[in-house]
């Protein structure tokens, strides 16, 4: 709805923004190829089953399995994980509201069966790790392009595929990256390779997209792995049994459902 | 070996500058290729399974030393500048070269988690700093109720926060100690900045004493110079003896640097028992070399040294292979520190032994003896009948000597009993100097500045999500901490889901306990990894939760410290065992332990190998099993005393003051050879005993205490070190050498009189 409001604009945008260039001879610019992947159209909601595998520095594995359901609505992404495995954690569920004005913070919820209750969890930044580890919600949800300054570095070919190198430097000082340089695959607007800088300029960890599927037009990566370059960690994450636009009631992301479980 | 000597000797200066190029070889070598280790880990044996395992358990859970940084302000620390400097100070240290940016633990890093009405908030103390007086009051209130940083990072009384900066164990050198202590410096002002921590103390340690040594053995060797001159009456006598010394010394060294093996600080004892024992040869030969002079007023140099080397050659080898074998009995050490110190140091004699053969001989060849004026023999005349008395009235208060001995040697043996090992570092410094006192402010303020580390092992994962091991751990940890004064702290998996529990039921005191379910604490465990920093949590449990480590903080890194806390942590064996669970230590600390323990018990072993095989020896020299035996007595008696006094004065055993034993054995084996030798050789010649007793006492009796006099004198020097353990060495040392001298003169000569050896077949 909004996004594709978004899209649409964006969409009339591309079209102006290429007869400029056929007019002026100019590049791309650093910011518009990160909204491009920004704007790129995506499904309204999904479901998939997630896989994640954890693994630390010396090769010790943990894998976990969620099911999860998204869905964007009136300016918010809204989601729910449910895990399924290990045993012990059985029906734990996890919700997010992500915003997309900028500035608004995510409202999140932890329902914990053992305690039988659901808890808001509330936290600086959009800093914090999303399950452990190497992934934190910024990576995983956009990141507002408009929160950092973007510069094209060099185009580059990565698997076969020529892509846009962009730089992008956050605007405010206590943000968690310095710096991250990103691998936008050219004319398709996906992310193929993410590189994170730590406050002090140094490579933190380095994301890698490894496959992506295309269901109803939209593509949908489907295997990524985080590597921290600092602790030696790694998470893949695998999605599996996607399916999109399904349709996901809007009251599926409440407090109850929580509870109720899968 | 008589014949070699002699026709060595045709060609003193050829043989003189050999030794000399050889030396200056030597020392080249050792001026460029020595090097000193002081990381403590290459010390100790990396198979050993002990070490092994505590290195396992240490990568595991990244257990690593911390330097610890701490800041006080007199009035709080909630106020703007100290706040400031806290972040600012938190930072520069993550960006030293030697310091990873995660492993700096500080106010500014830690993460509060606090219960709220409807959930949990995971926030930082402060990321910006707070300014305004409601800001300050409202971080106040947030450290006072969370207890896993209240008197952790922030002192009880509020003036005094640390920041913990980990480091890998090789990383330390005096460079890197006074980049922080510069970096710190910067940040003083009303705020006074401390640095302790167990990386500051080892290391400072590992450079202090070699330091320290490096200065005093100069002035040990210029005391040895003027005593020397002073006994001998001879510049050449002196001069050559002491060359014996140093060449010894530069030899061990030159030869350790051709082999590449570093300088350890147990090396600095090398030099040490190199400048006892070496002398011995020296002060002998020219004993010997007077008396002969006396006799023959007219003799030539070559007619002198051939004496010499007639009647010295033997008990000069014969001192020399025992005490090498008793140096080399120490390479059944398992520290390689010790069977480098035990292989060069039975080297370094075996060279002196050398030099007293060819340098000595050589040098009167070549420069001539030290004339002595017919006057002195005069008064060597009246002085003579000294040692004749002296050898009398030990035979005549024979019941005193002997009861004086069994009374010494009673009160030893107790004493023996009271001696204790310490594997402290920290009770090596002085006891006002900064170490101490900067470790003695922290200890007041935290719960510790030691460690050690408890490693429960599971028979199976996730075990350590059960609430029964859970509970346990908790009570454990709440017995050593009431229990024991000396234990400030204890850290584990428990203390993180008795925060979650309390954090999840609304902050209330009663939910301050383990939950009661298996799920319930894997569901905390998951919301703690989503939403804190889930690197803590791999430092009390591992990434399958089957291992868990405790971490129990100590105010003194004392042995007895050490050992109260794993004895109370014995206790609860048996409980754990009953849930399969396994417990071991592991950490710094706790290896220093066991280290010291193995120092101990192989200087132990190698003590009682080398007696055993110097009786064998002796036995065999003098063909006569009986003189092995009385040989031995003098060892014996040392070993006894020197460590009997220790326990006495409560001088705990420590890898420099157990190796002193070796001293025992070396110099009393001198001192027992050299006056049997020429007790024997007096029965021969006379025939008669109170002749071989009187006789043998003014010559051996003699060169025994002019040596012991000359060592005891110059390592009193050390008493005046900066290094208390060199303090103790060298008081321990001269009562080595002083009772070397006496248990030879009195009990074992009484020894050599009762037995009527070597008179048996008259």
């Amino acid at each position: 709805m909004f996004k594709e409001t978004k899209s649409k604009i964006a969409l009339m945008l591309l079209v102006l923004f290429t007869f400029g260039t056929v007019l002026s001879a100019q590049k791309i610019t650093g910011l518009k190829i990160i909204e491009n992947v920004y704007n790129r159209p995506s499904s309204v909601d999904q479901t998939a089953d997630l896989t994640m595998s954890l693994i630390n520095s010396r090769g010790d594995k943990r894998v976990r399995e969620i099911k999860q359901f998204l869905k964007d609505s009136d300016g918010m992404e809204k989601k729910i994980m449910f895990f399924v495995a290990p045993a012990d954690v059985y029906n734990t569920s996890f919700m997010n509201w992500s915003y997309d004005k900028a500035g608004k913070n995510d409202d999140q919820w932890i329902y914990l069966p053992a305690l039988k209750r659901v808890k808001r969890i509330s936290s600086d930044s959009k800093s914090d790790y999303f399950i452990g580890y190497d992934f934190t919600y910024d990576d995983l949800g956009d990141r507002q392009p408009s929160a950092d300054t973007h510069k094209l570095l060099r185009e580059e070919e990565i698997d076969g595929e020529m892509c846009y190198v962009v730089e992008s430097t956050s605007k405010e000082d206590e943000y968690m990256y310095s710096k991250t340089i990103s691998w936008i695959v050219k004319d398709k607007w996906i992310g193929k390779k993410k590189e994170f800088y730590d406050e002090d300029d140094e490579l933190l960890k380095i994301l890698t997209v490894k496959e992506s599927v295309i269901t109803k037009d939209f593509i949908v990566i489907t295997l990524s792995v985080m590597q921290n370059i600092q602790s030696g960690h790694k998470t893949i994450m695998k999605l599996g049994n996607v399916k999109v636009d399904t349709g996901i009631a809007d009251n599926k992301f409440t407090e109850r459902m929580m509870k109720r479980g899968m | 070996m008589e014949k070699l000597l002699n026709k060595l000797l045709r060609f003193p200066k050829i043989m003189m500058l050999v030794l000399l190029v050889i030396s200056v070889a030597f020392f080249m070598v050792m001026k460029q290729n020595s090097r000193m280790e002081t990381d403590l880990d290459e010390y100790m044996p990396q198979d050993h399974s002990a070490f092994v395992y505590s290195d396992k358990m240490e990568e595991v859970f990244d257990i690593k030393a911390g330097i610890i940084i701490a800041i006080e302000n007199e009035d709080n620390i909630y106020h703007t500048e100290t706040l400031q400097k806290i972040k600012d100070l938190t930072k520069a240290l993550g960006k030293m070269e030697e310091i990873d940016k995660s492993a700096v633990t500080s106010l500014y890093t830690a993460d509060n988690i606090i219960g709220t009405e409807d959930g949990m908030d995971i926030k930082a103390f402060y990321k910006s700093v707070p300014k305004t007086a409601e800001n300050l009051s409202e971080l106040q209130n947030k450290v006072r109720s969370n207890e896993m940083v209240f008197g952790r990072l922030v002192s009880e009384d509020e003036t005094v926060s640390i920041i913990i900066a980990e480091i890998e164990d090789d990383v330390f050198t005096q460079e890197f100690y006074n980049e922080i202590l510069t970096l710190v410096k910067s940040f003083e002002g009303k705020e006074k900045l401390y640095v302790a921590g167990s990386p500051i103390v080892e290391g400072t340690m590992a450079l202090l004493g070699p330091k320290d040594m490096k200065k005093m053995v100069p002035i040990v060797l210029l005391v040895i110079l003027i005593v020397l001159l002073f006994v001998m009456k001879s510049i050449k006598n002196t001069f050559f003896t002491l060359l014996v010394v140093v060449f010894s010394v530069v030899w061990a060294f030159g030869l350790m640097a051709a082999f590449k093996i570093p300088i350890y600080a147990v090396s600095t004892m090398i030099p040490v028992m190199l400048i006892a024992i070496g002398v011995a040869d020296g002060i002998h030969l020219y004993s010997h070399l007077d008396l002969f002079l006396q006799k023959n007023p007219n003799a030539t140099k070559k007619e002198a040294v051939n004496d010499m080397i007639k009647g010295m050659w033997k008990p000069v080898v014969m001192t020399s292979v025992t005490t090498s074998v008793g140096f080399f009995s120490l390479l059944t050490s398992e520290v390689y520190p010790i069977k480098y110190f035990g292989l060069f140091t039975a080297f370094g004699v075996s060279a002196a032994m050398l030099f007293s053969l060819l340098l000595i001989p050589a040098a009167i060849l070549v420069f001539g003896f030290t004339k002595r004026k017919p006057v002195s023999d005069k008064n060597i005349k009246n002085k003579i009948p000294f040692a004749y008395k002296f050898a009398n009235g030990v035979i005549k208060y024979k019941t005193i000597t002997l009861f004086l001995t069994i009374a010494l040697v009673s009160v030893s043996l107790f004493g023996i009993t009271k001696v204790w090992i310490n594997s402290s570092f920290l009770d090596k410094f002085e006891k006002n100097s900064d170490i101490v006192l900067t470790d003695r402010f922290i200890n007041d303020h935290f719960g510790g500045t030691s460690m050690l580390n408890v490693i429960l092992e599971a028979d199976e994962k996730g075990k350590m999500k059960s609430p029964e091991v859970l509970s346990l751990m908790s009570e454990m940890q709440q017995t050593i901490d009431s229990k024991l004064v000396v234990v400030g702290n204890t850290f584990s998996l428990s203390d993180y889901l008795k925060r979650m529990n309390k954090v999840m039921h609304e902050d209330k005191e009663e939910f301050d306990i383990i939950p009661d379910t298996q799920e319930l604490i894997a569901q905390y465990l998951l919301l703690y990894e989503m939403s804190g920093d889930p690197d803590n949590l791999w430092k009390v449990v591992d990434y399958n939760y089957k291992i868990a480590n405790i971490t129990i903080q100590l105010k003194s890194d004392n042995s007895k410290a050490i050992n109260s806390a794993i004895a109370e942590v014995e206790n609860f064996r048996d409980d754990f065992q009953k849930l399969g669970v396994k417990i071991n230590f592991a950490g710094s600390g706790y290896k220093a332990l066991v280290f010291t323990d193995l120092i101990l018990e192989g200087q132990i072993k190698s003590l009682v190998m080398s007696l055993f095989i110097i009786i064998i020896l002796l036995s065999f020299m003098f063909k006569n099993f009986r003189a092995g035996l009385i040989g031995s007595v003098p060892i014996v008696t040392t070993a006894v005393i020197g460590f009997g006094v220790m326990g006495l004065l409560n001088i705990p055993l420590s890898t420099t003051t157990a190796l002193i034993s070796s001293i025992a054995i070396g110099i009393g084996i001198d001192y027992a050879v050299h006056f049997i030798e020429r007790y024997k050789i007096y029965a021969k010649t006379t025939g008669d005993k109170q002749k071989t007793m009187e006789g043998t006492m003014h010559h051996s009796g003699r060169a025994i205490i002019f040596n012991a006099i000359v060592v005891i004198a110059g390592f009193m020097v050390l008493l005046f070190s900066v290094f208390p353990p060199n303090r103790s060495l060298g008081a321990l040392v001269s009562l080595n050498m002083f009772t070397s001298f006496l248990g030879t003169v009195t009990i074992m000569y009484l020894l050599l009189y009762k037995t009527n050896l070597f008179f048996g077949k008259k």
